[in-house]
């Protein structure tokens, strides 16, 4: 008898605790995704400056592929080449152990010799920052900027980077991507929204506190900067997030810009597993930069805490989908006084609130666009919400589980280039 | 006796040491000093209305049934119980846990020894002070002039309907500060999500504390969308909906996890609930019905400040120039349909809420006439703003700007003075709780504990916490009928020895059909009278039997 009495109060109190972390979990999650519409000066402040009269640097852009096809990389190459900026080169980054793609590069390359160069990574070990790492080695220009493979640029973009290097006196200029084929699965519109958010709001709430994990695709970065850091980190799964943890704990100069017409177009995974694979990578790339604990050096605790925060709540987001139903059953079969039952329902308001802001910002990633989105697409939002947090939560537990068991191999996403079919929709 | 001799010891002079209240004295001298101008005229409402609400509140107005059952449930909440009996949703419990929440103010003012009731007006007095704060932020949000947002917090305070039914332990109390609070979010000039999702969530505590505030919600959402395109303005409505929403939802969600959200035997239920307070409660008739208990309310109403009502209303017209004040009229419109058109119960509190937007209303249309005025006088040929700054034009305009204020103040105090001053010297000095006081301590000397007694609202906490402490030994007058509790402890009317009788006994025994509470009052006796207060003992040795008609 007494021992259920003070289980009972034990589980309480737990329940409590937990809401309550839940709640503020929720809370910031809602925070930093709705950060861009906070008012009209918050919007404002978030996209590119005006355009510079005279272009003031130059650019070496990377282009990492591996086991591409030749469409996929051609497309993309085609993009990066017809830029209007005077004064750009492209290298295309591939491992040795990939002769298909490197015979492509070399191809493609042949076709634009004054403009295009191939980088061969001949290290034993394989993965995107190694590649990258090789290629800046090769780069000239001063101002890197890395495009994935299967990334569609907007043609003006770069004109508008140098404008933002020149008025902001930036060191870093993260451009956005937007992924684009949200009609194909139940899970692409939930994952096209994720990286809507992602760019559109979230990053712009994390560069005003001043730490960035930055974004691997569309960044640019001035050469000697990142010299001085040598580089990309060649053992992270998430070199791009490091490099942005690096670059803000020495206080460089982050510019994050947004505009609907100069985004970077991607492609969303083409299976489940390819985006669990995708995801788990991303969360073990967290954690890693987590335990490198390069945030650790910040001067102030106010900064280590935003720190903390910005790298755990990825991790914490993915499970609170699946606490909050678990803790208010357990309150209502536990028979809970009721307002510990209550308690647990308020993280609730947050988590559905932030489903109707999702809502909004669908209507809007379709006007940016120019995408039809239909009742059915609003509808198809919600009730994908629950399975594709269920995605997260198992993604982020494989991340825990390899990175309990240090295994940091390189998942690598495939390219199918369904986004492709996207890019006449544009009006 | 030998006097000293010794020379005066030369001291150099002490300073004085400061005594504790010339110490805070000193502070709040320092803390006003620091404060902007506008702060300073907030400080001065909130002064003001912080001795208003104070000032005589236990002595006038006469306590009431309602806020006994408001005091008693805050009270029992702070037991971890909803009421001392059955909780039948007769309102959200959120306006009297907020009461209870504050109930350690009167204490920290040295007011314990108050009856609990009287108490209980100290902590709803926080709440007056936060709405005529609010009153004046509003005010300003609206951008009128600080000394006439300052007048809008002051006719709110001043307005014996303010001091009459806004210091007395209602909900509706509670609830208007979190009303104003949210117009004051919503009319957020850098148009921020967060205000306006605080809005929605300030809305949403405002109805669960009176649901009868609901009526504003329409002109909330006018306030908050009424207003030139701004481009986040679908997230600004989306989040003001769905946290108000959300929020809202925790009053039902209560009622299910509880057991009792649909009707079903053997509970009470929040549809009974509802069903009751909407369809089957007795109504209080038509507007257009001299006889009918509404239209004595509306002229009660009247009664107390016709010309805030008055002058509110046609100042509400005048709004409508201002693109951003059409949201008063709209809600003074909305507020009078249940008034006007209804014919359900109207509770006498229902007007408190009007009096910000009545208070408001007057204060824009005096903004208004003394921009024109103004205006007017810069756009005369030689006096205008272009012309250049002579001696006499400054003179001149000077003139006519005090003219024109004190125009305004004379037309203002000759509207509302001669119908305030009275009603607010009656209120601010009455003692009208004087025989409330007497019956109480008498029924305390010589009520015998085991006895049951059938007793006020209003009286019921203070004869409870006389070491009865069993609301079936003290039962509250309309329990006997209303909740089904009594026949568990009781066996009809016969086991009642006392009743209290109250100036509202008769009526509530009519207005609630409380049956057998009727049947023991016919079978009682007076023992005691003070003034429109009696004790009655019951002659339960039977009398006359439950079958008699009435007044036979």
């Amino acid at each position: 008898m007494m021992l259920t009495t003070i289980l009972a109060v034990v589980i309480g109190i737990l329940l409590i605790g937990i809401s309550v972390s839940l709640l503020i979990i929720a809370v910031s999650t809602l925070y930093v995704t709705t950060h861009a519409w906070w008012d009209p000066r918050t919007q404002a402040s978030t996209s590119y400056e005006e355009l510079m009269p005279e272009m003031a640097h130059s650019f070496s852009l990377i282009m990492p592929c591996r086991h591409e096809s030749e469409l996929v990389m051609r497309t993309t190459l085609d993009h990066l080449c017809s830029q209007d900026h005077p004064n750009v080169e492209v290298i295309i980054s591939v491992g040795h152990d990939d002769p298909k793609t490197v015979a492509i590069a070399r191809k493609l390359a042949a076709e634009r010799p004054e403009m295009v160069r191939v980088s061969v990574d001949e290290g034993a070990v394989k993965n995107k920052p190694r590649q990258l790492n090789t290629a800046l080695a090769l780069c000239r220009n001063d101002v890197v900027g890395v495009f994935d493979a299967e990334s569609i640029a907007a043609p003006s973009l770069l004109r508008h980077v140098d404008s933002c290097f020149q008025a902001k006196e930036a060191d870093v200029v993260q451009g956005a991507v937007q992924l684009i084929n949200y009609r194909d699965t139940w899970y692409s519109l939930r994952n096209c929204l994720e990286y809507f958010m992602w760019f559109r709001s979230r990053l712009h709430a994390y560069a005003k506190r001043g730490f960035i994990p930055l974004g691997g695709n569309t960044v640019f970065i001035r050469r000697e900067v990142l010299s001085s850091v040598d580089g990309w980190d060649s053992d992270c799964l998430a070199e791009d997030c490091d490099l942005g943890v690096r670059l803000s704990v020495r206080h460089r100069k982050i510019v994050i810009a947004y505009s609907p017409h100069l985004v970077t177009k991607e492609e969303t995974p083409d299976s489940i597993p390819a985006l669990i694979k995708q995801r788990t990578r991303w969360s073990l790339g967290f954690m890693q930069v987590f335990a490198k604990r390069d945030w650790a050096t910040l001067p102030t605790l106010r900064q280590r805490a935003i720190a903390w925060w910005t790298l755990m709540q990825q991790h914490f987001m993915a499970f609170t989908g699946l606490c909050i139903p678990i803790c208010i059953i357990t309150a209502i079969f536990g028979k809970f006084p009721l307002g510990v039952t209550m308690l647990t329902f308020i993280p609730l308001i947050p988590t559905v609130a932030a489903l109707a802001f999702d809502m909004c910002m669908l209507r809007e990633f379709g006007r940016d666009h120019g995408f039809k989105i239909r009742t059915y697409d609003y509808v198809r939002l919600v009730l994908a919400t629950p399975f594709y947090q269920i995605l997260l939560a198992y993604s982020a537990l494989r991340a825990l589980i390899k990175f309990r068991q240090s295994d940091f191999r390189w998942e690598k996403t495939r390219h199918a280039g369904s986004h492709l079919g996207y890019l006449g929709a544009r009006a | 006796m030998k006097t000293s001799l010794a020379p005066p010891r030369v001291l150099p002079a002490r300073p004085s040491v400061p005594g504790p209240l010339n110490r805070f004295l000193a502070f709040a001298k320092a803390a006003y000093a620091g404060l902007t101008p506008d702060q300073k005229a907030g400080a001065l409402v909130a002064l003001t209305a912080a001795i208003l609400s104070v000032w005589n509140v236990v002595q006038a107005t006469g306590y009431q049934d309602d806020e006994g059952t408001y005091t008693a449930q805050a009270l029992s909440s702070l037991r971890g119980d909803l009421a001392p009996y059955t909780y039948w949703y007769d309102h959200p419990p959120l306006g009297w846990l907020q009461l209870a929440g504050l109930s350690w103010i009167p204490l920290v003012l040295g007011q314990g020894g108050e009856s609990a009731v009287g108490q209980m007006r100290y902590v709803t007095a926080v709440f007056f002070v936060c709405s005529a704060v609010l009153v004046f932020l509003v005010a300003r949000r609206l951008q009128l002039r600080t000394p006439i947002a300052v007048m809008a917090g002051l006719l709110f305070s001043l307005s014996p309907l303010s001091l009459v039914l806004g210091r007395q332990v209602f909900i509706d109390n509670v609830g208007v500060p979190w009303l104003l609070l949210s117009f004051y979010l919503a009319l957020c000039p850098q148009v921020k999500l967060w205000n306006h999702i605080g809005a929605g969530l300030c809305f949403a505590v405002a109805i669960m504390s009176k649901e009868t505030l609901a009526i504003f919600g329409p002109t909330l959402l006018l306030a908050l969308v009424h207003r030139p395109f701004w481009q986040t303005r679908l997230f600004s409505v989306v989040g003001f909906l769905s946290a108000g929403g959300l929020a809202l939802a925790f009053y039902p969600l209560m009622a299910a996890l509880r057991g009792e959200l649909i009707t079903g035997q053997g509970h009470v239920s929040l549809q009974d609930a509802l069903s009751f307070q909407f369809i089957s409660r007795e109504g209080s008739g038509s507007f257009f019905d001299p006889a009918s208990d509404r239209a004595e309310l509306v002229q009660g109403w009247l009664y107390y400040d016709s010309p805030l009502i008055l002058a509110g209303l046609g100042a509400s017209l005048l709004c409508l120039l201002r693109h951003d004040t059409r949201w008063i009229p709209a809600g003074l419109l909305l507020f009078s349909v249940p008034v006007v058109l209804g014919n359900g119960y109207l509770p006498a509190m229902y007007i408190i809420a009007s009096v910000p937007f009545l208070a408001l209303a007057v204060a824009v249309a005096t903004d208004l006439a003394w921009r024109t005025v103004t205006r007017r006088v810069s756009s005369l040929p030689g006096f205008g703003e272009q012309a250049a700054p002579s001696k006499n034009t400054l003179l001149f305009r000077r003139l006519v700007r005090a003219g024109t204020a004190a125009v305004l103040v004379i037309a203002l105090g000759a509207l509302l003075l001669p119908h305030w001053l009275p009603i607010n010297r009656s209120v601010l000095t009455a003692h009208e709780n004087a025989d409330w006081d007497r019956t109480l301590q008498w029924t305390k000397d010589h009520l015998p504990h085991e006895d049951t007694a059938l007793v006020p609202y209003s009286m019921w906490s203070d004869l409870n916490a006389d070491g009865r402490h069993d609301p079936w030994k003290v039962i509250a007058l309309e329990k006997m009928d209303r909740d089904s509790d009594f026949e568990v402890h009781h066996d009809g009317w016969r086991d009642i020895d006392w009743i209290i009788e109250g100036p509202s006994t008769g009526r509530n025994i009519d207005g609630l059909g409380l049956t057998n509470a009727s049947i023991a009052l016919e079978n009682s006796r007076v023992v005691a009278t003070f003034g429109a207060w009696k004790v009655r003992e019951v002659l339960n040795d039977g009398a006359r039997s439950t079958s008699t008609a009435p007044g036979a």
